[in-house]
């Protein structure tokens, strides 16, 4: 019981901050995201599973309460820890942006409380027992990262903030219209409630969340959008906000997976073009942010091949959301660390041999990567039970099987290929003679930490009770 | 009792009025007890949409306060017969006194709308009595032709009766295609007098409106109305749109309030289903309390620059709609009833529209904001925020006391 009450600390926090000078804002917000993670942790080894109820709310909208299992849990503590790790990061990197934009230090109130409103809502969201609640905690990330893009942002930012905006509004009404109608066929919204979801509501509400996610087609805002925002922003917005899609789309597959079912070769043929395709577009890039934006694009097809391989793609969504968030956040912080050390440098061609210069961000970007491409990291895992679930679903079918394991094969394989390729292009190779900068702590610490929970997450205890945990929610055998 | 210190509150603001001539603190004690004891003569079931009232009554009041015109003193009891007003059609179902209060709040509006620091704003006065005597009389002719093609079942009658009653509505609170006057007002005249009318003077119109048309629901509502969602969508479109290529901040809330009004309306498609109308009246309700207090902060930003930031981005935020301010939850009661009236089109359409309104409301937060805000206008501005941020606790409260009041959205002997 005692998480849900930690969940209140970052929201009193980042009120508070404002009150207080930069530095010490930075750690009371990060701090109390340490706090929940914490009780997350404990509550993930515990695996507990219950209910508290918040409030009764009329017919149509039914009970309010924080669902608490070990699938939140894990979504839980991935938003906790990164949160709080480019929370401190955001201090030194921040400060440098407001020089760069002429602005006071004053400006980092505003700052801190954007931010630290906007990761304790994507938290909020991630425990949310009604769908109206969870709607309100998506709009409420929405805006805010809105915010922190149209003011802090780098090139158009303006009009890339409105691009934003307004493709992620529309899927969130999409979304929206979908859960009304939801409630007008169980009269509830409570997430325990609702027995079934009619096809044209799971359709709005896939529909919404493929925008958001992004797939294939809408993606189009989100490399501009995971560009051009502030790095701390990128840092949230790519590992954990578009991932939380996917989370929507796990609860509502656990209420109702018939629309699933009876799409499943359509999503799935959809998913493995659109994780090729951006994998493949991930070459063309110059700009590095904008290279980390496709390869989002690219993970993001996992989540959505995850959804259709029945129990073990599930738990291989659950991983991935993890893999992927610890992995980004790292290389979007390098990214940032990259562009604060050489004024403003993100164009990968003037970039090389750089390891020479900044060693701690190169071999943070390498553990990064590592990530990405399920190497001695999480994301094996999440590899290891999407394939396990094509066996599973598919295996019966010899004529569909084979290609949809090569296709697999052939996804993880190519974005080992743009990791490394990407690795060898900025960091290593022949050095460019550039000066050595002083780097900060802030700029580096942090990215270490979020890499070691990545690498001590495969190992027992840690990875046997995620993964028992998830299965009990998830359901099905070994 | 009810009438008893309705009485007394009326009495007490034309004495307040009357003896503000000598020193206008009296008119301003004499209008704050005037408008308690209006809201004290409530069932105990309405108080809180009387305490509701208060608030913004007062926070008109005080804006008053704060600013300087012609007929000081008299303005404060010009405010409280507007509470006054309010408070008697929430309770009343007698047709007399529904149209009664529809011209009490119509008129005083007449006198706030010319007043300024400086000079007497008589052109904008003419032009906007103009449209108020129009809606007016089209609003008072609508009435008639409804009830009585009511009780004697005349369909042709009903349908212009309801059209005009519509257009009536949509002229006095600016509801697209009659929404002209709206930004120009807007941006004339003197913010304060202006704050005013765009907050606690829309209540009236609404509910008598609302009242009429639930009352007269008969077969042949379901076919007209489709009027009703296509002024909607009309009011709204054409809200946003002005709005977003207007510069002046106070064209700009214009045509803001053009396109809240087009929300408000468009939760009269309700009538065609009866079972949840109590949400339905809980989001025109909300809708124009939400309004209402942004309009306030806006307006008083305006008239005052140094209002802080914090507040003028709170304002702007619940007017996007955003949870978990009141003007979320208004506009999820409106899209709920729209959904269970079968209107899911009207319903789309409407959360488009709060999301294109988002650049004008920033760009007003933007513009308007001044610092941290500290400073006496700032108190009115605190008040206007802390009743948006209310429904940070989810306002069930607000559907459930609604839903105790549905049987008073009557008219008698209809």
């Amino acid at each position: 019981m005692i998480l849900v009450y930690f969940l209140l600390v970052p929201i009193l926090a980042s009120l508070l901050a404002p009150f207080l000078n930069p530095k010490r804002a930075t750690h009371l917000v990060s701090i109390s995201f340490l706090i929940p993670f914490m009780a997350a942790l404990v509550s993930l080894f515990q695996f507990s599973s219950y209910d508290f109820p918040i409030m009764n709310f009329s017919p149509p909208i039914g009970e309010f309460y924080i669902l608490v299992d070990p699938v939140s849990n894990a979504f839980g503590l991935t938003v906790c820890i990164i949160s709080a790790m480019v929370g401190y990061y955001s201090f030194p990197y921040m400060i440098h942006r407001f020089e760069e934009m002429g602005l006071g230090e004053e400006e980092y109130r505003k700052y801190i409380i954007i931010y630290g409103v906007y990761a304790a809502s994507m938290l909020w969201l991630v425990y949310s027992g009604n769908l109206i609640l969870l709607y309100i905690f998506l709009e409420i990330s929405l805006i805010t990262s809105f915010l922190l893009i149209y003011m802090y942002g780098y090139g158009n930012r303006r009009w890339v903030a409105l691009l934003y905006f307004v493709w992620t509004n529309v899927a969130g009404v999409l979304t929206l219209v979908g859960f009304l109608l939801t409630a007008m066929d169980n009269s509830t919204l409570a997430i325990k409630g609702i027995s079934a979801v009619g096809m044209t509501a799971w359709l709005l509400i896939f529909v919404g969340m493929l925008v958001k996610l992004p797939g294939l087609g809408p993606h189009i805002w989100l490399p501009w959008a995971h560009a051009e925002a502030p790095t701390p922003v990128s840092a949230l917005l790519s590992p954990l906000t578009v991932g939380l899609a996917g989370y929507v789309l796990l609860r509502m597959y656990l209420i109702d997976s018939s629309f699933i079912d009876t799409y499943r070769d359509i999503i799935m043929v959809y998913a493995i073009v659109s994780s090729i395709y951006a994998g493949f577009a991930v070459f063309r890039q110059t700009d590095y942010k904008r290279l980390l934006a496709y390869s989002t694009v690219s993970q993001m097809g996992y989540i959505l091949i995850g959804l259709c391989l029945g129990t073990f793609g599930l738990i291989g969504v659950v991983i991935q959301y993890m893999s992927h968030a610890f992995g980004k956040s790292i290389l979007f912080m390098t990214a940032g660390g990259i562009i604060a050390s050489y004024h403003g440098l993100r164009d990968v061609r003037k970039m090389g041999g750089l390891h020479e210069y900044i060693p701690s961000i190169s071999n943070a970007a390498l553990i990064g990567f590592m990530n990405l491409g399920g190497i001695l990291a999480i994301g094996m895992f999440g590899e290891f039970f999407i394939l396990r679930g094509v066996v599973d679903i598919y295996g019966s079918n010899l004529m569909s099987y084979l290609p949809l394991i090569l296709a697999l094969v052939f996804i993880f394989v190519l974005s080992g290929w743009y990791s490394f390729y990407t690795l060898r292009k900025i960091f290593y190779g022949t050095p460019r003679g550039m000066e050595k900068p002083r780097i900060s702590r802030y700029l580096d610490l942090p990215l270490y930490i979020i890499g070691i929970l990545s690498i001590i997450f495969i190992f027992p205890p840690l990875i046997t009770v995620l993964l028992k945990g998830i299965k009990a929610v998830i359901g099905g055998g070994i | 009792m009810t009438e008893i210190l309705l009485m007394a509150s009326v009495v007490l603001l034309t004495l307040g009025a009357a003896f503000s001539l000598k020193d206008a603190r009296i008119g301003f004690v004499a209008s704050v007890i005037s408008a308690v004891l209006a809201v004290t003569s409530l069932e105990p079931e309405m108080y809180f949409f009387g305490a509701l009232i208060l608030v913004i009554g007062l926070l008109n009041i005080i804006t008053l306060y704060l600013s300087d015109n012609q007929i000081k003193g008299i303005d404060y009891a010009i405010v409280a017969m507007l509470i006054f007003a309010t408070v008697l059609v929430i309770q009343s179902t007698n047709l007399a006194v529904l149209i009664g209060t529809f011209v009490l709040v119509s008129v005083p509006t007449y006198v706030l709308v010319m007043l300024s620091e400086n000079d007497v704003k008589l052109e904008v006065g003419i032009k906007y009595i103009t449209f108020m005597v129009f809606a007016t009389v089209i609003f008072i002719i609508g009435t008639f032709l409804l009830v009585y093609s009511h009780s004697n079942m005349n369909p042709t009658l009903y349908v212009i009766g309801y059209v005009l009653l519509i257009l009536g509505l949509g002229l006095e609170v600016g509801i697209a295609p009659l929404h002209e006057w709206v930004p120009d007002v807007f941006s004339a005249a003197d913010p304060i007098p202006v704050s005013i009318i765009a907050s606690i003077a829309k209540f009236v119109p609404f509910i008598v409106a609302f009242k009429l048309i639930i009352a007269t629901a008969n077969p042949v509502t379901s076919s007209i109305t489709m009027f009703v969602a296509f002024l909607a969508v009309l009011s709204m479109f054409a809200g946003n749109i002005g709005a977003l290529t207007s510069r002046e901040p106070g064209r700009v809330l214009g045509y803001s309030t053009v396109a809240n009004m087009g929300y408000a309306l468009s939760a009269f498609v309700a009538v065609v289903n009866f079972d949840l109308i109590y949400l339905a009246i809980a989001g025109v309700l909300m809708q124009l309390f939400a309004n209402s207090a942004g309009k306030i902060g806006f307006f008083t930003a305006i008239k005052d620059r140094g209002v802080g930031t914090p507040f003028t981005y709170t304002f702007a935020l619940s007017f996007i709609g955003m949870p978990p301010l009141m003007g979320f939850w208004s506009k999820l009661f409106i899209v709920l009833a729209l959904v269970y009236s079968g209107y899911m089109w009207l319903a789309v359409l409407l959360v488009i529209n709060s999301a294109i309104s988002v650049p004008y409301y920033i760009r007003l937060a933007k513009e308007l904001g001044e610092g941290w805000g500290y400073g006496v206008v700032n108190l009115v501005a605190l008040i206007a925020a802390i009743f948006i941020l209310m429904t940070v606790y989810p306002p069930d409260w607000f559907l459930q006391s609604v839903k105790g009041i549905v049987g008073t959205f009557v008219v008698a002997g209809v």
